[in-house]
Formats: C-alpha cells, sequence, structure tokens
C-alpha cells in the first residue's frame, strides 16, 4: 500500500500538527493585537530593556563634550521617538536641565541626598530608569532615561491575565478534538458499513461485495472482503456443478441398468404368448419377478448410496401424516388386493403433524410396505393404524407374516430397512420393530 | 376407430418391441427416435408416450413444450428415472408417469385411464351395473327403468370424478379438494354425507354398494 494512502498518514498528520499546534497558535493569536492595537504597536520599542540601555548609553556617549543646547536637542528628538518616556539631564554642577515632561518630583538642584533617593527609588519599586555619564565621563553630568514598568514588561501570556486567551485555548482545543472525531468516526462509520454488509446475505446465501472507493486500510479490507466472495462464490458455483453431474452421473446409471432390464422384461412377456411348458412359463414368471426386484435393488441402492454419503436432500416440513398415510396406502392398496391381503386401516379422526419430508417419509413406506407384500405374504395381512401411547402418536404397521429372522427372507430386504432407518434417523423419528413367527409390528414416533 | 399414439423412445430394442405390443393392443403408433419436428403430427395425435433420457432435446422439455401447444393431449412418460424428484418434476406437465422396467398390461392400462380421461375415448355411454351413464350429456338413466337419475350439482360432480379415474382409489381429500376446491378438514363429515345420498340413488342396496366401493380407512373407489 502506498504511505500517502495509510490512514497511519493521515492519523500521525493530525498529531504532528496537534503537537505544533501551540508556538504556532500563540502567535496567531497576538497577531491581531499587535497589528490593530496602536498602542502595543508603541509599546514594543520599549520591550526590550537592554536594547534600551545600549541605546541610552550609545546616546550619551555621542554627547561627549557637547553643549548643553546640542544636549537639550538631542534628547528632545528622543524624546519624539520614545513619547512614553521621561527624559532628564542634570550637568555637572548637580542642576537639572531639560525636564520632559516637567516633573516637579525631579529636584532642580541634586544634592547627595537627592542622588541616593532616586537611585533607591529606581532600582526598587520605581519605574525603568537608565543612568547614563554624559561623554561616559562623570564629570559631565548625566542623562537619564524612564519608562514605567508596565511598558517594559514583556506582553502577558497567562490565562489568569488574559479570558480571551482561555476561550482561544479553549475553541483550538476543541478544534483539535472536532478533526480527531472526524477521524475515527469516518473510520468507525465505513467499518459498520463493511459489518453490515458482512452479515447480510444476497440472494445466492453469499454476501454482496461492497464498493470500495478508498484505498486504505479499511478499503483493503473492503478489497480482501471482495475477493473471499469470489472464492465462495465460485466454490459454492463448483458445488453446485457437481451436484448436478452427479445426479447426472447417478440418473445415467440408473437407466444403463434399467434399459436392459427393460428389454428383458418385455420379451418375457413376449414369451407368454408361444406356446410353452408349464415348466417354462413358470421360469418365465420367475425371471419377471426378479427382473422387478431388481429394478427396485437398483433403487435402493442408489438411495442408500446417496443417504450414507449425505447427498440426498431433505426438506423437513409440517406434515399431515393421516393425509400422506391415506395418499400412500391408495396407491398401495391394489398391489395388497391383487395379493390377497386383508388391509386393515385405522387413522386418527385428528390431524395429526409431524415435522417429515413427505417425499422421504412416502419413501419410508413404500419400502416397508414393499417389505410385507415380499415377505409377509402369508399372512395376507396388513395393518396400518394411529394410536396414542403415553401421550404420543404412534403410527404402527403390522403383518402376520413368519417374522423378520424367518430366515426366509429374500435378499434385497436389509438394504430396504436400512434405507428407512438412516431416513427415519435423518427426520429425527424413532421406530421400533417387533418381530416374532406369528407377525410383525412397525412402530413409528417422533423423537422426544 | 383406432387411437394414434406418438412413441418417442431412443432405445430401438425397447422400442422396437413397444410399438409392436401396442399395435396388437389395437392402437396406431407411430414411433420416433428423438423429439424434433414432431409438432406438425400433434394435430392428429391423442397420446404421447415420452422417454425422458433422449439425444439432443430431452423429454422434460419436450413434454413442457407440448403440453403448452397441445394441453388437450395426454402426456405419459415413460423412462428408467426412478427417482422422486425425476418423477415430480416429470407429473408437472405430463399426466402419468411409468418407470422401467415396466409390465406391458400395466402401461396399457394406464394409456386407456388416459384416453378416458381426456375423452379421447367416447363411448356412447359407460354401462355400471344397472346405470347407463351418458357423461357428455351429463344423464344418468337406470336401465332396468328407463328412468333418469337426478343427481345434485355436488353429488353428480362426486360421481364423475370418480368416473373419470376408474379403477383408481381416491382419497377422500382428493376428492373433497376436486368437488369443492377447498382444503379438507380432518374429520369433516361432509363427503361422507353427500356419498350417502348419492349412493341412495344409484345403488342397488345403499347398505352395500357395489358402484361406489369404499376402501376402509383410505377412500372410494368406482370399478369399471
Amino acid at each position: 500500500m502506498k504511505f500517502r494512502n495509510s490512514l497511519l498518514t493521515k492519523y500521525l498528520l493530525i498529531i504532528s500538527a496537534a503537537l505544533v499546534l501551540w508556538p504556532i497558535v500563540l502567535p496567531v493569536y497576538y497577531l491581531p493585537k499587535h497589528f490593530l492595537d496602536k498602542d502595543s504597536k508603541e509599546k514594543i520599542i520599549y520591550m526590550d530593556t537592554q536594547e534600551l540601555e545600549r541605546m541610552w548609553h550609545r546616546e550619551a556617549k555621542k554627547l561627549n563634550g557637547a553643549t548643553s543646547d546640542k544636549i537639550d536637542k538631542r534628547l528632545r528628538t528622543l524624546k519624539r521617538q520614545y513619547s512614553k518616556a521621561m527624559i532628564f539631564w542634570v550637568d555637572a554642577n548637580g542642576k537639572t536641565k531639560l525636564k520632559l515632561p516637567n516633573r516637579r518630583n525631579i529636584p532642580n538642584k541634586w544634592t547627595l541626598h537627592d542622588s541616593v533617593e532616586f537611585m533607591k527609588k529606581s532600582v526598587g519599586t520605581g519605574p525603568f530608569t537608565i543612568v547614563a555619564y554624559i561623554g561616559g565621563d562623570s564629570n559631565q553630568g548625566f542623562m537619564v532615561f524612564q519608562v514605567p514598568h508596565s511598558l517594559t514588561d514583556p506582553l502577558s501570556i497567562s490565562v489568569n491575565d488574559d479570558v480571551y486567551l482561555l476561550l482561544y485555548g479553549f475553541l483550538v482545543f476543541v478544534l483539535f478534538l472536532f478533526i480527531s472525531w472526524l477521524f475515527f468516526s469516518k473510520i468507525r462509520r465505513r467499518l459498520v458499513q463493511l459489518q453490515t454488509a458482512m452479515t447480510e446475505v444476497g440472494e445466492n446465501g453469499i454476501p454482496n461485495k461492497v464498493a470500495v472507493s478508498r484505498l486504505d486500510e479499511v478499503g483493503q479490507l473492503g478489497l480482501s472482503f471482495n475477493h473471499m466472495i469470489d472464492e465462495l462464490t465460485k466454490s459454492r458455483m463448483r458445488e453446485q456443478e457437481e451436484e448436478v453431474l452427479r445426479k447426472q452421473l447417478i440418473a445415467n446409471i440408473s437407466h444403463d441398468l434399467r434399459t436392459p432390464l427393460t428389454i428383458i422384461r418385455g420379451h418375457a412377456y413376449s414369451l407368454q404368448k408361444e406356446s410353452l411348458s408349464l415348466k417354462g412359463k413358470e421360469s418365465l414368471h420367475l425371471i419377471e419377478s426378479k427382473v422387478d426386484l431388481l429394478g427396485q435393488l437398483f433403487d435402493n441402492l442408489l438411495a442408500y448410496t446417496l443417504l450414507s454419503a449425505g447427498k440426498y436432500t431433505m426438506e423437513q416440513k409440517k406434515t399431515d401424516m393421516v393425509r400422506l398415510l391415506r395418499a400412500s396406502l391408495a396407491s398401495w392398496y391394489p398391489v395388497f388386493e391383487k395379493e390377497g391381503f386383508e388391509v386393515d386401516v385405522r387413522l386418527s379422526e385428528k390431524v395429526l403433524i409431524w415435522n417429515v419430508d413427505p417425499q422421504w417419509f412416502t419413501r419410508v413406506l413404500d419400502n416397508l410396505f414393499q417389505n410385507v407384500v415380499r415377505h409377509a405374504k402369508s399372512g395376507r395381512y396388513i395393518s396400518v393404524h394411529t394410536e396414542e401411547q403415553e401421550g404420543k402418536n404412534v403410527i404402527i404397521i403390522e403383518d402376520k407374516g413368519p417374522g423378520i429372522n424367518s430366515g426366509s427372507q429374500e435378499k434385497g430386504a436389509e438394504m430396504g430397512l436400512s434405507i428407512v432407518s438412516l431416513m427415519l434417523k435423518e427426520m429425527n423419528l424413532d421406530w421400533k420393530i417387533e418381530s416374532s413367527s406369528s407377525g410383525t409390528r412397525i412402530y413409528l414416533l417422533e423423537k422426544s | 376407430m383406432r387411437k394414434n399414439l406418438l412413441y418417442i423412445e431412443d432405445d430401438r430394442e425397447i422400442g422396437d418391441w413397444l410399438s409392436e405390443n401396442l399395435i396388437e393392443r389395437g392402437y396406431h403408433v407411430t414411433w420416433l427416435t428423438s423429439g424434433e419436428k414432431i409438432t406438425d403430427q400433434m394435430e392428429k395425435i391423442d397420446l404421447v408416450i415420452l422417454d425422458i433420457m433422449l439425444p439432443g432435446l430431452d423429454g422434460f422439455s419436450i413434454g413442457q413444450r407440448l403440453k403448452k401447444d397441445f394441453p388437450k393431449t395426454p402426456i405419459l412418460l415413460l423412462s428408467a428415472r426412478s427417482s422422486i424428484e425425476d418423477k415430480l418434476h416429470g407429473l408437472t406437465f405430463a399426466d402419468d408417469y411409468v418407470t422401467k422396467p415396466f409390465h406391458p398390461d400395466e402401461l396399457a392400462a394406464r394409456i386407456e385411464v388416459l384416453l378416458r380421461r381426456f375423452e379421447k375415448l367416447s363411448p356412447a355411454f359407460i354401462q355400471l351395473a344397472h346405470l347407463q351413464i351418458y357423461l357428455d350429456q351429463n344423464r344418468i338413466l337406470d336401465s332396468r327403468t328407463n328412468n333418469e337419475i337426478i343427481l345434485t350439482g355436488k353429488q353428480f360432480q362426486i360421481f364423475t370424478y370418480l368416473l373419470r379415474h376408474p379403477n383408481q382409489i381416491l382419497t377422500k381429500e382428493q376428492i373433497y379438494e376436486a368437488v369443492w376446491e377447498s382444503p379438507y378438514i380432518e374429520g369433516d363429515k361432509t363427503l361422507m354425507v353427500h356419498i350417502r345420498h348419492l349412493r341412495e340413488k344409484i345403488e342397488e342396496n345403499p347398505s352395500h354398494p357395489q358402484i361406489i366401493e369404499t376402501i376402509r380407512g383410505i377412500g372410494y373407489r368406482v370399478r369399471q
């Protein structure tokens, strides 16, 4: 990622701005004061006291040996320059010559006592005072420059003295907070947007891609997310393709196995019309029934393979079991009738709702009824009824055949029952078998 | 009159044998090995027997197109595909579904049922015990007395629904929903009452019905 795109850069920029803020901000604060306030503009020349002292001594030196008039003239010029200052000079005889402005507290004739008093005052509480010997020589007299301390003091930067400064500082602080808040809330908003995009699922069960407008860290995260969505969509598509391919394969296998069976079946039928011995007819009948059995075995084999691989799609929903049982029995009744079965159906008058996949449950019933037709033919009896046992609704399928463990079973029943078992387990249903030599009862019930 | 069957099957051995079998049963059979260019023949066809796995267009696509263009021609799918998904998909447009291997007698019976349901077979009347039923005229005669039997609207609808599905067991739910066109509620006695009244009119001995057979716990059936 380019450095200028990074959020880090922005953050560092804000922090450095905050750090260098004060040294820049304070002069900015005084700038208008400086330009707008004439007073303060004038004040500025008094602020550098060292410079003032140097200036005063320099001027004193220049007046070496000058006449009174010349000194007066020079001092008047200086007074114009430093209008706020008090300027006077005393000659060698201790007589005050020029007072600008004229003040009474300056003695006209200086005694020793006056000099000491003046010096004491100026060092202590008095105004800022510079005394210089004219020409650097104590015999030529001295000249004095006085300004009040209020002018020489540096500008105040104490918040105690300046309410506006306090307000100004506060504003700058708030501005900094606001910019920081803007920075983080922007990141936060984009992260929340991304999070929402990740949770919301599109039509294909995968979240939609996000729009990436900036290439910073959050933008990069968005790009990675989009990449992931691409991969997910690809793998979902692959999965679907495989699903279609697998179904196609199963259909093809089934087709390829069943086609020759159909031909065998057809020709066996045609053979029946030929004149055949009794034994020949029996053989034909056997061929026909085995062809049918084989067809069912293929079905069961494919179903079992799919089921045990977990590739059989199930859609459980609230299902009216009485209706489902009745519909299944309606299609099986002619078979039972043909085989001479007594069919005893006693279904609940009340609605019986189970959460099953109707197709799967029909398949379970098909397998169970198929087994009855095939293995319990001798009993010539089938009963399907619903009962309440211990507060639960139970579907009972009963026959009077020789029982499941009679050993007389044809092969194939086991796979049929395995499919039943797998399907019931997937649909969260329980079942149990009671079998004896006088019959079999199969109970189907919802798991508690 | 011989009925015209259109049979589409790509497997030559099966096609050869079945079309011969159907011709023996008195049908006129047109056997094609693919579903292309069949629409121009459809006008005179009474029923289509359709395989699903075909080269080119598969049976599902052909069937759907045919059903759209010729909704009054019954379609019977005859396929080696036995999965319940295929059956359900097929039955969204087809009128019956028979899986291979099949018993030719069963196939013939189903063809007859379909032809009757679509009134391609229109015998002048159906004789059921002492009843002569003229479906096209909505008329039922008692052949012993030559008196007309007058049924109420619902009774007639129930009876004709059973007659159009001969030898088929119809559950209470199926009949109720076909006639009343609203979902059946478990325990509703309306249908039973109507059938009792219907039997009083058409059965010789309503307590031992011969025409409308009760399949206990499941539904009703009319044998023909």
